[in-house]
């Protein structure tokens, strides 16, 4: 069936045709945005109760809760797998976000690995690390705020390549956490800071817009 | 009067089909017929004829244990909708 057009009728049917591919976000996006949003936010509060619980000596015991982000992982993977099942169209945006999001996972690991690695240099190999030695434990007072930033930079980027400001405003919130705690990183009870702040930057910056991008992918796919 | 447009894409179906994987890097047989809002069967002879030109290639997989259809504009396919693009704004400028 040939249905042939006038000169204006193929400019309009062009541009028609391009939006219908533009911005897509894709179906299950969202989900995965909660998922790293929930544990990020329960975790921080809850190592912050738990080092309050705890008595004093052993309340750095709390941090051991981070373990838990392992459980997202698998979780993770499903929800990969089951948004690529559902997938009907890539555009060139997602397929470059994808690459966004591979080299911030890249960027988080080699942060926190590096650190852990250097901890357990710093137990087993230098014999005056204590637990009371500044050296061993102040670069786990950059931890938080290096993670932020590169929240703060993945999220900005996605905001803006999809255009969806809820995610620029979370990418803006992680940036200024950041800051903050490079600022405070020599008060005393930083660390409960830290933790606050890490929670309020991963509801601005993922469980919200996660909220939001479920309700638009329902509306936009 | 439209004799310098590349007939193969100067068809409803067939440009919209080639709009959609312009900017896309690839779209699923589905997509492409809800958007163009066309049957399968027509979609699939206009697929075939675009392929059949080398402006798209087609892949058949299974997702699950549905089959799928991915379609992607090839290099030859871009030249030619930017040649079709140039050629329809040289038409409405001398109009």
């Amino acid at each position: 069936m040939e249905n042939l057009l006038n000169e204006k009728e193929s400019l309009e049917l062009i541009g028609q045709m391009i939006s219908t591919a533009k911005n897509n976000l894709q179906k299950g996006t969202g989900k995965i945005f909660l998922l790293w949003g929930y544990l990020v936010a329960g975790i921080s509060f809850g190592t912050v109760v738990l080092s309050m619980i705890l008595p004093k000596e052993t309340a750095y015991h709390a941090y051991l809760l981070w373990f838990l982000m392992f459980l997202g992982m698998p979780v993770h993977f499903w929800l990969l797998k089951k948004r690529e099942h559902e997938r009907l169209v890539m555009t060139y945006i997602e397929k470059l976000m994808r690459w966004v999001w591979i080299g911030f996972t890249i960027s988080i690991l080699v942060v926190v690995v590096g650190m852990l690695l250097d901890t357990v240099i710093l137990s087993y190999f230098v014999s005056d690390a204590k637990g009371d030695n500044f050296v061993y434990w102040f670069q786990w007072l950059l931890l938080t705020p290096i993670m932020l930033c590169l929240y703060g930079f993945a999220l900005f980027v996605s905001g803006k390549a999809y255009g969806f400001k809820p995610l620029v405003i979370g990418g803006i919130v992680c940036f200024i956490g950041s800051f903050l705690l490079l600022f405070s990183i020599h008060k005393t009870g930083v660390v409960y800071f830290q933790q606050l702040v890490l929670c309020v930057s991963a509801v601005a910056g993922f469980v919200i817009p996660g909220h939001m991008l479920n309700r638009k992918e329902r509306k936009d796919v | 009067m439209f004799k310098d447009l590349d007939p193969l894409l100067h068809s409803q179906l067939r440009l919209g089909v080639m709009s959609i994987l312009i900017s896309a890097v690839e779209a699923d047989f589905v997509f492409i017929r809800e958007k163009t809002n066309s049957t399968a069967g027509n979609l699939s002879v206009q697929i075939d004829k675009l392929r059949d030109a080398g402006y798209i290639s087609v892949e058949k997989s299974f997702k699950g244990k549905m089959p799928r259809t991915t379609c992607r504009i090839t290099p030859e396919g871009v030249t030619a909708f930017e040649k079709y693009v140039e050629d329809l704004n040289s038409y409405l400028q001398k109009k």
